[in-house]
């Protein structure tokens, strides 16, 4: 996948409600991946986790939703993210 | 809503300037973690641990501080959690790896001092940790002259124990540094009011060598030719085992080794057959200090094994269990920890042996010897390591850097040529 690629993070009030995402998610065998949420898109939420969805697996991730009827905060569209290369290190 | 706020403002932080760390965090860890194909599920608990790092176990460490508990706050992996854990304390490491605190450091200390100790004055003193300020009593150590100093100055900030370590092996040596620990335990004794006997040293004893047991299962799966784990992501969860609870900690890492050891049984490894395999020996790499690992792992090559304070040092070599007297438990930790080969002991040649075995044990094409700036222990014992690995067949490339990004692309040019050298 091109690192310009839009990538959707699905955001929290609390871990807790991620994690049982998470299992949710991962349980109907929709790929997702515990991230750190990036702060440009937290708004008021503590600095946290969200889950990192691919566009091949949000429509997927949506219809679980929608059937589990799961707690979550926000699903935010962001491009640009993921860099390997981008040699930007904290 | 987890209100990791209002605990940061309980613990006096600097809001606004932490907010721009957590700015910077989650695009360091995309890069580095989830730019990776293919890891293990278990790493999905250190993937946490590193979203939520300035909140679940701050949480975690807080409420232990209402129920009576004290934290001990620790530089150097020859301070014995063993003595801390027998007195119902917590240990948790305070080793900064980051960038962000340097310039706060550097506002009281030498700039020609090494980005470790500056990031981890910076951190206690721009309040912008939340473990800096959680930690009811730092444990110092005498392994290098800027630690040294820097102690002197968080000092006046909070309390501070220093132990004395030995700077050289002989028997002497090994019990002064007995005398050392059994000193160190009369103060964790006052501090929380707990009284260290011989069973409870024995259960904590029994707990630390569990979590080096596990770790090293994790790090005996690394040497599986079918490699079943990046370096990176073995490196994070070395780096979180200075923080976590230690029973939770050998839990998750068994976790992780019964993964890995199914992969290799499998036949799932996370890099093409014949990638040039690296073992990286010298200064720690505190969390979140990723950027040599990153730069390898994405030219070509594969971290087999850290022979460092946040690798190998830090969990070989077990304490012997079967002593029952308090004087026999702090001889065994005392000979434990003296097996560590830290570059502040001279002669220090355990260390070149150290690295001639891990290297057969991994299966190593070449090593990368890389010390922090300023630290001039590490640098100098580069001459010595070279020519060893020389004397062995076994390439070397020695490389100094430090926490900011400005040497990244220099690194990049050595570190492709080293593999592009190792490929033939």
């Amino acid at each position: 996948m091109a690192d310009s690629d839009i990538r959707y993070y699905i955001l929290f009030e609390n871990y807790e409600q991620g994690l049982a995402l998470h299992d949710l998610l991962s349980s109907n065998d929709i790929k997702n991946r515990i991230a750190p949420a990036p702060r440009a898109i937290q708004g008021k939420l503590s600095c946290g986790m969200s889950l990192l969805i691919e566009p091949t697996d949000i429509d997927a991730v949506r219809a679980c939703i929608a059937e589990h009827n799961p707690a979550y905060y926000d699903i935010v569209p962001l491009e640009g993210q993921i860099k390997s290369h981008r040699d930007k290190y904290c | 809503m987890s209100d990791y706020v209002q605990m940061w403002k309980d613990l006096g932080m600097d809001l606004e300037t932490h907010d721009l760390l957590c700015q910077v965090l989650p695009t360091a860890v995309g890069d580095v973690y989830l730019t990776q194909e293919n890891r293990p599920k278990a790493m999905d608990f250190w993937d946490l641990v590193i979203s939520e790092v300035h909140g679940i176990r701050p949480a975690e460490l807080i409420a232990a501080q209402k129920e009576g508990r004290k934290v001990f706050g620790t530089f150097c992996v020859y301070v014995p959690d063993e003595v801390v854990v027998a007195a119902n304390g917590i240990v948790t490491g305070l080793c900064g790896g980051s960038q962000f605190w340097v310039p706060g450091g550097e506002t009281v200390l030498p700039k020609s001092t090494c980005p470790l100790v500056k990031a981890s004055v910076g951190a206690r003193l721009g309040k912008t940790c939340p473990f800096f300020r959680i930690a009811d009593m730092y444990v110092g150590e005498t392994t290098c002259d800027g630690k040294k100093k820097a102690y002197e100055i968080l000092g006046e900030d909070v309390p501070m124990y220093i132990m004395d370590v030995p700077q050289m092996k002989r028997e002497k040596d090994i019990l002064k540094w007995k005398d050392e620990i059994a000193e160190f335990a009369k103060t964790v004794e006052e501090f929380t009011g707990n009284e260290i006997t011989s069973e409870k040293l024995s259960e904590a004893i029994h707990i630390i060598n569990e979590k080096r047991k596990a770790l090293q299962r994790v790090y005996d799966c690394r040497k599986s030719e079918c490699l079943p784990i990046s370096g990176r992501d073995a490196l994070l969860m070395t780096q979180i085992s200075f923080f976590d609870d230690p029973v939770r900690c050998a839990q998750m890492c068994n976790r992780l080794a019964d993964e890995l050891e199914q992969r290799i049984a499998d036949g799932v490894s996370v890099v093409p057959a014949g990638t040039k395999r690296i073992l990286i020996t010298g200064t720690p790499l505190a969390v979140p200090n990723w950027k040599l690992h990153n730069i390898i792992e994405t030219s070509g090559a594969a971290v087999v094994c850290e022979e460092m304070c946040t690798g190998t040092r830090y969990f070989e070599n077990l304490v012997d269990e079967s002593k029952t007297t308090l004087d026999e438990q702090f001889m065994a930790l005392s000979e434990r920890y003296m097996k560590t080969n830290c570059a502040c002991f001279t002669p220090n040649t355990g260390r070149i042996d150290d690295i001639l075995r891990l290297c057969k044990e991994y299966k190593v094409d070449g090593v990368i010897d890389c010390s922090l700036k300023f630290c001039c222990l590490y640098d100098t014992e580069k001459y010595s390591v070279s020519r060893a690995l020389k004397e062995a067949g076994i390439p070397v490339l020695s490389l100094e850097t430090d926490y900011t990004d400005t040497d990244a692309e220099q690194l990049r040019t050595r570190i492709g040529a080293f593999v592009e050298m190792l490929n033939g």
